[in-house]
C-alpha cells in the first residue's frame, strides 16, 4: 500500500480537528453503550459529541488543519450517531417506521448529496450556491438557519429519548403529554418541530435536487 | 445487490443507498430484539462508515463504480473484488445471517449468544447453514474494517 505521500499522511491522522473527531466517536460509543441505563447521562454525552462537531469545525480552521479525511470522518460521524439515536427511537416507540424512515431519508439525502458533489466538482455538500431551490439556497447560505435546523432535529430526537417510557410507546400520546407541560417547554418542544420539519423538508429537496445532478451527469457523459 | 450493470449513475446510487438504508433498518431491529444491542448498532456504524468511505476514496481517486478496485495492495480485499462469487458469499451470507437472527428471536430470549447456541443445537444442516453465514459475515466485517483503515484521504 505504497503511495507518494505515505510521509504526509500519518500527521493528517495527528491533526486536532481529526483528534477530536477520534474522540467524539469514542464518546459517542460509550453514550450508545449506557443508553439504557442512564439516559439522562446519555443525553450529556450525546450532546457533548455534537458540541465537540462544531468544536472540530472551528479547530480546523484556526490551525490550518482542514483535511478531507477531517471532512469525511465528521460527516460519517454524523450520520452514525444520527442513526443509531433513530434505530433507538424506533425501538421505544410505536410506529417504529416512523423513525426507520426517517433514518432511511437522513442516509439517502446526505449520500445523493455527496455524490451529486462530486460528480460537479464541490468539495462541501455545504458548498452549494447555485441551487436554483429557495429553501436550499436560504439553508446553505445563512449558517444560523442550518445550525438552527440542526440542532433542532437532533434536540427533538434526545427530547423524545428523554420522554419515552415502557407505558406508552405511542409517539401521539407522549408529544401529547409534552404539549401539556409549561408554556417554556412547549415553546421550545414546538421550536425544536418547527426546525426539525425545515430539515426533513431540506433532506428530501436535497435529495430530488441531486438526484437529477446524477442524471444530468449521464447526459452530458454521453453527448 | 447489485450483480448487474447499472446503466445510469441515478441507478447505482439508488442501488447502493437502498443497500444501506435496508441493512440499516434490519441491524436496527436486531438491536431492539438483543442484548447487547450495541453489537448491532457497531455494525450498523461500520456497514455505513466502510462504504461511505469506499464511495469517497473511490472518487478521490477516479473509479466510477466501488466495486472496481483492483490495484488496492490487500490480499483480502484483492479476493473480494476480484472474484465475484466470493464477494456475492460474503454478501449474502452477512443479510442471510441477520435474518436467521430476525426469524429466531423471541421475547423470552435477548442473549444474543443463547439464541446462537440454540441455533447449534439444530439439525446439521442448520448448524452448517450457520456457519456458513458466520463465516460468510464474518470476512464481510473484516473486509469493512480493512476498507475504512486502508483509505486516505
Amino acid at each position: 500500500m505504497a503511495r507518494p505521500s505515505a510521509e504526509k499522511t500519518p500527521s493528517v491522522y495527528l491533526y486536532i480537528p481529526n483528534i477530536i473527531g477520534y474522540f467524539r466517536i469514542i464518546i459517542n460509543f460509550i453514550a450508545f453503550a449506557i443508553c439504557y441505563s442512564n439516559r439522562v447521562l446519555f443525553a450529556i454525552l450525546y450532546f457533548f459529541s455534537f458540541f465537540c462537531d462544531g468544536l472540530d469545525g472551528w479547530f480546523a480552521r484556526k490551525f490550518n488543519q482542514a483535511s478531507t479525511f477531517g471532512a469525511v470522518l465528521d460527516m460519517v460521524t454524523d450520520r452514525v450517531s444520527t442513526a443509531c439515536l433513530l434505530a433507538l427511537l424506533s425501538q421505544f416507540y410505536r410506529p417504529g417506521l416512523v423513525f426507520l424512515m426517517l433514518l432511511g431519508l437522513d442516509i439517502t439525502s446526505h449520500w445523493f448529496q455527496m455524490y451529486s458533489s462530486f460528480l460537479s466538482g464541490k468539495t462541501s455538500h455545504k458548498d452549494v450556491k447555485d441551487t436554483g431551490n429557495w429553501l436550499l439556497k436560504l439553508y446553505y447560505g445563512h449558517r444560523p438557519f442550518m445550525a438552527f435546523c440542526c440542532v433542532a432535529s437532533e434536540v427533538l430526537y434526545i427530547v423524545l429519548f428523554l420522554f419515552a417510557d415502557e407505558k406508552s410507546t405511542s409517539l401521539l400520546n407522549v408529544c401529547r403529554g409534552i404539549l401539556k407541560q409549561n408554556p417554556l417547554t412547549v415553546v421550545m418542544f414546538i421550536s425544536t418541530l418547527v426546525g426539525w420539519a425545515l430539515k426533513q423538508v431540506i433532506n428530501v429537496i436535497q435529495m430530488k435536487t441531486a438526484a437529477d445532478a446524477c442524471v444530468v451527469f449521464d447526459l452530458k457523459r454521453s453527448k | 445487490m447489485s450483480f448487474y450493470l447499472s446503466a445510469s449513475t441515478f441507478g447505482a446510487v439508488l442501488d447502493m443507498v437502498t443497500d444501506r438504508v435496508s441493512t440499516a433498518c434490519l441491524l436496527a431491529l436486531l438491536s431492539q430484539f438483543y442484548r447487547p444491542g450495541l453489537v448491532f448498532l457497531v455494525l450498523l456504524g461500520l456497514d455505513i462508515t466502510s462504504h461511505w468511505f469506499q464511495m469517497y476514496s473511490s472518487f478521490l481517486s477516479g473509479k466510477t463504480s466501488h466495486k472496481d478496485v483492483k490495484d488496492t495492495g490487500n490480499w483480502l480485499l484483492k479476493l473480494y473484488y476480484g472474484h465475484r462469487p466470493f464477494m456475492a458469499f460474503c454478501c449474502v451470507a452477512s443479510e442471510v445471517l441477520y435474518i436467521i437472527l430476525f426469524l429466531f428471536a423471541d421475547e423470552k430470549s435477548t442473549s444474543l449468544l443463547n439464541v446462537c447456541r440454540g441455533i447449534l443445537k439444530q439439525s446439521p444442516l442448520t448448524v452448517i447453514v450457520f456457519i456458513s453465514t458466520l463465516v460468510g459475515w464474518a470476512l464481510k466485517q473484516v473486509i469493512n474494517v480493512i476498507q475504512v483503515s486502508l483509505k486516505q484521504l
